[in-house]
């Protein structure tokens, strides 16, 4: 339209025997159809050189042949035998079973306080509300995770509060060095976002459906599986999806506060650059990758994910 | 849990839950800010206030060194994620084919720092050569060292894992504003330029600033991949992660903890202070618009 705009005045300048004047090799270059519009490619291109095309390369990289510091190419399924057939799979399935926890207790825990800023607090303050879980999100996660061993640990806070108050009378070691430690750390993490992307979900349905159902006299449990799961299942699913991703991939968590043995994908590449196994860590790269990829397609197929972004859009 | 409308107990016990979860949340950072300044460190029986290690983080030149690549790194990372974010957000708003756009620029937030530090790593090891060998090929060092380990490949890194934030930010500001005003200014003679500089970002300043804050935090924090991708310095978050776990939690290790915290805090809280009051007033400038006319 805005060009449509231009057109029109030059038209109206120029005369229509005349046309409009013929813009200089400046304003062709820098100009609207020049340079200006193909700027605006820049981010996807960027995004293009430096994400999807390293994610696809991960895939040919996987299957060339390990040297002694590097790798050269070459076809070999070596580096995911190298992962199935040793402890490493089995320890990938142990990490998938922590992380499906994690997405379970952040679901039951975030999820409702997205329906309730919904449901409850006045329009204008629903984004406020929100805001409050920007600022722990934006503390470092290497701190934040750090943080979690004064706290859980055998006299950390946690410990010394209960003791203090007779409920326990030695300190519990089960909470810190141990896979509940992992899951606590993870859900501390990544929480955050399921109140995000449930809270976005949310924005969709409109308020009166709620109304709707409290004037029908549904129970609240058939209201929120029947009415309010479905309606938020993009954000629902978006918010669950980066738990899990990112649960199975951030090796800073089990490293902190798993203990010895605690590994996930993340680690498992990591411990694979260390060790100059560059084939192992972009086989371990592309499962992930590939996981990410078919879990979003599903994602989309059936619950349309853009509808998180339509009250953005 | 869904229908407490009569009952208000069930209410504000609903606020307390969820002040609850924000308090969990940021229990483990307040709690090492509050280690970090007693002089006995963590554990003890007795809490002396001090500043004491502190002043050994500020005092310690590899640390103040740090901080430094630290800064220049934000620094860089915002003026090149922001204004890219902004063309992002710009061209999201007339592209026809969004879902593919927006799953570009979104999936960064979806692949595990690990994970695209690794591939990144090789990635650009594997650029690096490409170049070296095209350089000396074409008879120049111009090239030779474009994706050699080191600032550029850890700022390549940052903008990739900080742009969707800050595309997020700004596209939810720009989802307020109105296109039409654009255009309006358009047929009134302005430069796509002029109509952007002076119609559209004061309207969408508060989204561009609070972006720029936020990949500065994020910029600040990011550990992994910058260890992957840095080469030959070191930012704070790397010194800390080597000191936590090569010595372990000592009493500078919680002050470094602290001050990255302390900054976060500060940071944020600002910003959201500053849009809490900031939409306070033009709500209230509304009012004071609106009222007159009712009362017509």
């Amino acid at each position: 339209m805005a060009r449509g705009a231009v057109n029109a005045r030059g038209a109206g300048r120029g005369g229509t025997t005349a046309g409009p004047p013929r813009p200089s090799w400046r304003q062709r270059v820098l100009g609207e159809n020049g340079l200006q519009r193909w700027v605006f490619y820049l981010p996807a291109a960027f995004m293009i050189l430096f994400l999807a095309v390293p994610a696809a390369l991960t895939l040919v990289w996987s299957f060339f042949e390990r040297t002694t510091f590097w790798m050269e190419p070459g076809f070999t399924l070596f580096a995911y035998e190298n992962f199935f057939y040793s402890a490493r799979a089995v320890n990938y399935l142990h990490s998938m079973l922590h992380s499906l926890a994690a997405v379970v207790v952040s679901f039951v825990i975030g999820f409702p306080i997205a329906v309730f800023v919904r449901r409850r607090v006045p329009q204008a303050a629903q984004h406020r509300v929100v805001l409050l879980f920007i600022l722990p999100f934006m503390i470092s996660e290497l701190v934040r995770v750090f943080a979690m061993r004064p706290v859980l640990g055998r006299y950390g806070l946690i410990n010394t509060f209960l003791m203090d108050l007779g409920i326990i009378s030695e300190p519990i070691s089960a909470i810190l060095f141990t896979p509940l430690g992992v899951i606590i750390g993870d859900v501390l993490s990544f929480l955050p976002f399921m109140v995000f992307s449930g809270f976005l979900a949310m924005e969709a349905v409109q308020r009166y459906i709620f109304e709707v159902c409290d004037d029908l006299g549904a129970p609240a449990v058939r209201t929120f599986r029947d009415v309010i799961i479905p309606l938020a299942a993009p954000g629902i699913f978006a918010g669950s999806v980066f738990i899990f991703v990112n649960a199975l991939g951030t090796a800073l968590v089990p490293t902190i506060l798993g203990g010895p043995g605690a590994v996930n994908a993340g680690l498992i590449a990591n411990q694979a650059i260390v060790a100059l196994d560059f084939p192992l860590a972009m086989a371990i790269s592309a499962i992930m990758i590939v996981t990410l990829v078919t879990l979003l397609y599903i994602g989309h197929r059936l619950f349309d994910l853009t509808r998180i972004l339509e009250p953005i859009s | 849990m869904l229908d407490a409308y009569g009952n208000p107990w069930t209410y504000r016990l609903k606020w307390l839950y969820l002040l609850s979860v924000v308090f969990a949340l940021l229990l483990p950072s307040f709690y090492i800010i509050y280690i970090s300044f007693n002089e006995h460190g963590f554990g003890a029986r007795i809490y002396e206030f001090t500043f004491d290690w502190y002043r050994v983080v500020l005092g310690d030149t590899m640390l103040v060194a740090s901080l430094k690549w630290t800064a220049y790194l934000a620094l860089a990372t915002m003026s090149t994620a922001v204004p890219m974010a902004l063309l992002a957000a710009k061209f999201y708003r007339r592209a026809r084919r969004k879902v593919l756009f927006v799953t570009l620029m979104l999936s960064p937030l979806f692949v595990p720092a690990d994970i695209m530090g690794s591939s990144l790593l090789v990635y650009f090891k594997h650029l690096n050569a490409a170049c070296t060998a095209l350089a000396a090929a074409l008879g120049t060092d111009w090239l030779a060292s474009w994706f050699e380990l080191g600032f550029v490949t850890a700022l390549i890194g940052q903008v990739v894992y900080t742009m969707p934030y800050a595309f997020i930010v700004i596209l939810i500001t720009m989802s307020r504003y109105r296109t039409q005003q654009t255009e309006a200014a358009r047929a009134c003679g302005a430069t796509a330029w002029q109509a952007f500089w002076q119609v559209e970002f004061p309207q969408i300043r508060v989204g561009v600033f609070s972006s720029c804050a936020f990949v500065a935090i994020l910029s600040f924090n990011e550990a992994t991949r910058t260890a992957l991708l840095k080469g030959g310095f070191d930012t704070f978050s790397n010194v800390l992660v080597s000191q936590m776990l090569n010595v372990g939690m000592s009493e500078e290790s919680y002050a470094m903890a602290g001050t990255m915290s302390i900054v976060a805090m500060v940071a944020i809280g600002s910003i959201l202070v500053y849009t809490l009051a900031r939409s306070e007033r033009l709500e209230r400038e509304a009012r004071a618009r609106a009222e007159p006319v009712m009362s017509r």
